[in-house]
């Protein structure tokens, strides 16, 4: 495994102009997208958390979704007390979501961790699913299965009424709670979360409590979920028991593992692209969830690191890159991607299409023929030899472009790595496999 | 009593059925310590591809196709997929599979729609085995036992009395040590993940005919059959037997049970007290009986994590 974070110099810089753009550029954008960067902070923020404990301490949760879950209703319990009277500032209410976090998490962390491996994943997923199936029967604390709903009030001159205001809101939050997190990994106690991950034996002879350090972090994770929960309590003004499904779960697993577990920012990173390619493509195709699978899977296969861990890989080979030779192969790989991912598309959305229930009442409407279909702006003949010829020519040429630029570029890296401290060339196969991106998986 | 009769024979059955579903998963974990997210996946694959041949070539060829198919892609994933990043962890293995487990959920909606498709058993065997209390008993019921029954019989003696099931065992045992000996135990891992998958795909053609076949059967069949495993133990047969009978029976007559923890206090005279607190206190047990295998999980998980029959932890 590779340190977990990189402290660059060019970071601080980075992150301030990021931070920057986020403030100055919502103003200026349409309302749906300033909803979808509600839904990309609360996403970033979620996966961060989730990373604390999977990236971090190494221990794998599918069950994330029942501390974001109880973080949304604690603070909708909260919302409907202020509606009757309470006399509490209505930009501090995610306090409730991070207190409820917390206190679930000790209780779930001090179970959970008494098991390691997949008994771990096993016991997160059962207590997750717990929730799920107990929260619609239980009409007091989750509302039944219509879930509870409330209003953001105004307080101290701020009306809380445009989603701009909740932009800032979760801005400020997720700004904070990142920076927490951030400041968590530089402390003693982030080194054992590391050190955790990489020998707990190790980590239990030097005289440490493995055991309370794995409640603590897990704790600290479930309470940044929860301070996520409860802004997307704030955001809808709305929840129910689905928040606790297993899709919850899945999805900042997915966002996570693509982003990369990892760099510190990588699973926001995933997260960000996840949540904005949602909001892009979700009008175009019915088929959006299928090519999140694909991608994690691509991603699990061919770039275990993630995202963030290709992108980590270059900078800190940065010097002894030779971007003129790179570049070309580089180039070819990407183009190789491309012309898969359109041959890919292509096919499934004429799946889509062909199988969907439009183009059943077209046949009934031609006599149980096969007519043809409409996809991309054109007319195509389902029987046709172009319809079928073209996205397998396209994912072929892809497929054949990607294995020459691999080629090239796991030559080009294996100089890189050879060369400056005169270690013996090849390191194995994974090595190789790690350091060449194939196909930009999107 | 009618309740009883009624709620035990459907317990055992469903308890049958999903045994033909986690005596897969739990020899694959067993023997690659991969924990298979994707495996209730294949019991759905196992309904859609028996629904699509069944209309093709009929119910009965489907029936015995389908489990192929599903082996088929079981063995694929295997050799191509889960094999390739073996090198990084078990981690990793998980997470592909859960990846596929999407995909495959994706790819039915796909080609099948969102919402459940009309797969059902031919008209001769939709009589009744038996009159109880005046009821019809389905024979499909008994159906769906009797080959999950047949399959437990086939599979014990295949493992306990035959040569392959030597070389399975041992492989399972002493991977490293069984292959010193000459057994090409790559090829065995890769056969027993194809078998295994082709067994949860016989469950969905056989059951997927009875009960409704849709795109949620692979989650809410999946998380079920994750607790029989643990319940049972990881890596053991006979556990999961058993474990799925005590799921299969739980899950039934908790249906029809509607004492709640007040009821508990009326014993000693308190419950008009724990009824005024509501919440938890009031809640039957019909109506969270989706509850009770995930606290009985979590209860052997923490007590006695090596399951009812393992060995290991």
């Amino acid at each position: 495994m590779s340190p977990p974070v990189s402290p660059s110099v060019r970071t601080p810089l980075l992150l301030a102009l990021v931070l920057a753009l986020l403030i100055g550029l919502p103003p200026f954008l349409d309302l749906g997208l300033q909803n979808a960067l509600v839904n990309v902070l609360i996403a970033g923020l979620f996966a961060l958390a989730f990373n604390l404990l999977v990236g971090q301490a190494g221990l794998l949760s599918f069950g994330h979704a029942a501390y974001f879950g109880i973080g949304a209703f604690a603070t909708l319990h909260l919302m409907r007390a202020v509606e009757d009277g309470l006399a509490f500032p209505t930009p501090l209410l995610p306090l409730a979501g991070a207190a409820a976090g917390l206190a679930v998490g000790a209780v779930a962390g001090f179970f959970a961790t008494l098991r390691s491996g997949v008994y771990f994943a096993l016991v997160t997923l059962a207590i997750a699913e717990l929730f799920h199936s107990l929260a619609p029967h239980w009409e007091g604390l989750f509302g039944g299965e219509a879930g509870l709903s409330s209003m953001r009030m105004p307080w101290g001159g701020l009306i809380f009424g445009s989603t701009l205001e909740v932009y800032y809101l979760a801005l400020g939050w997720v700004t904070l709670s990142v920076w927490l997190l951030w400041a968590y990994t530089r402390t003693p106690f982030g080194r054992l979360t590391l050190a955790l991950r990489d020998n707990e034996q190790r980590v239990r002879f030097l005289g440490y409590d493995a055991h309370a350090t794995k409640v603590i972090v897990f704790a600290i994770s479930a309470m940044f979920s929860g301070v996520a929960g409860a802004l997307q309590a704030i955001s809808n003004e709305t929840a129910n028991y689905s928040l606790f499904s297993a899709h919850v779960s899945a999805g900042v697993v997915l966002n996570t593992f693509v982003g990369g577990s990892t760099v510190f920012f990588g699973p926001a990173l995933g997260a960000a692209a996840f949540t904005l390619f949602d909001h892009l493509v979700s009008d175009l195709t019915r088929s959006w969830q299928l090519y999140q699978g694909l991608i994690f899977v691509l991603v699990m296969l061919f770039a275990p690191g993630g995202i963030g861990g290709i992108v980590q890989h270059h900078l800190r080979h940065r010097r002894q890159l030779d971007w003129s030779r790179l570049a070309g192969p580089y180039a070819l790989a990407g183009l190789g991607g491309a012309l898969v991912a359109a041959g890919m598309v292509f096919m499934i959305e004429s799946l889509s299409v062909l199988f969907g229930e439009g183009y059943a009442v077209l046949r009934r409407d031609a006599g149980g023929g096969h007519p043809p279909f409409e996809a991309f702006g054109a007319q195509w003949d389902p029987a046709g030899p172009l319809t079928w010829g073209l996205p397998l020519a396209l994912f072929l040429a892809g497929l054949f472009l990607i294995a020459r630029a691999r080629r090239d570029i796991a030559a080009l890296w294996e100089s890189v790595r050879s060369a400056p401290a005169g270690r013996p060339a090849g390191r194995g196969p994974e090595a190789s496999a790690r350091s060449a991106p194939s196909g930009s998986p999107s | 009593m009618e309740f009883a009769i009624i709620s035990a024979l459907n317990g055992v059955i469903y308890g049958l059925l999903l045994f033909m579903v986690s005596a897969g998963l739990t020899l694959i974990f067993g023997m690659m310590g991969v924990l298979n997210f994707a495996h209730a996946s294949f019991y759905m694959l196992g309904a859609y591809v028996a629904y699509t041949l069944s209309s093709l070539v009929g119910f009965w060829a489907g029936l015995l196709v389908a489990p192929l198919v599903v082996g088929l892609v079981g063995l694929l994933v295997e050799r191509y997929l889960l094999r390739r990043i073996h090198a990084f962890g078990h981690a990793h293995e998980l997470l592909l599979t859960f990846g596929l487990a999407l995909i495959f959920e994706e790819l039915v909606k796909l080609f099948y729609g969102d919402f459940p498709v009309n797969y059902q058993m031919p008209d001769n065997l939709r009589f009744a085995a038996f009159t109880v209390f005046g009821t019809d008993y389905p024979f499909y019921r008994l159906f769906i036992g009797g080959v999950a029954l047949a399959m437990f019989l086939v599979l014990y003696l295949l493992l306990s009395r035959t040569r392959i099931g030597i070389v399975v065992r041992a492989a399972e045992r002493l991977p490293s040590m069984a292959e010193a000996l000459g057994h090409n135990i790559p090829l065995v891992f890769m056969s027993v993940f194809g078998a295994g998958a082709a067994l949860a795909g016989l469950g969905g053609a056989v059951a997927g005919a009875f009960f409704p076949t849709n795109p949620n059967m692979a989650l809410e069949l999946g998380v079920i059959v994750f607790v029989v495993v643990v319940v049972g133990g990881l890596g053991s047969l006979k556990g999961s037997l058993v474990a799925s009978l005590l799921i299969g029976l739980f899950s039934s007559f908790a249906v029809g049970i509607d004492w709640s923890l007040a009821s508990l206090f009326d014993l000693v005279g308190l419950g008009p007290w724990a009824r005024s607190l509501g919440g938890l206190m009031t809640m039957t047990v019909s109506s969270i009986s989706g509850t009770i295998p995930f606290v009985l999980m979590l209860v052997v998980l923490l007590v006695r994590p090596a399951g009812l029959m393992g060995e290991r932890s």
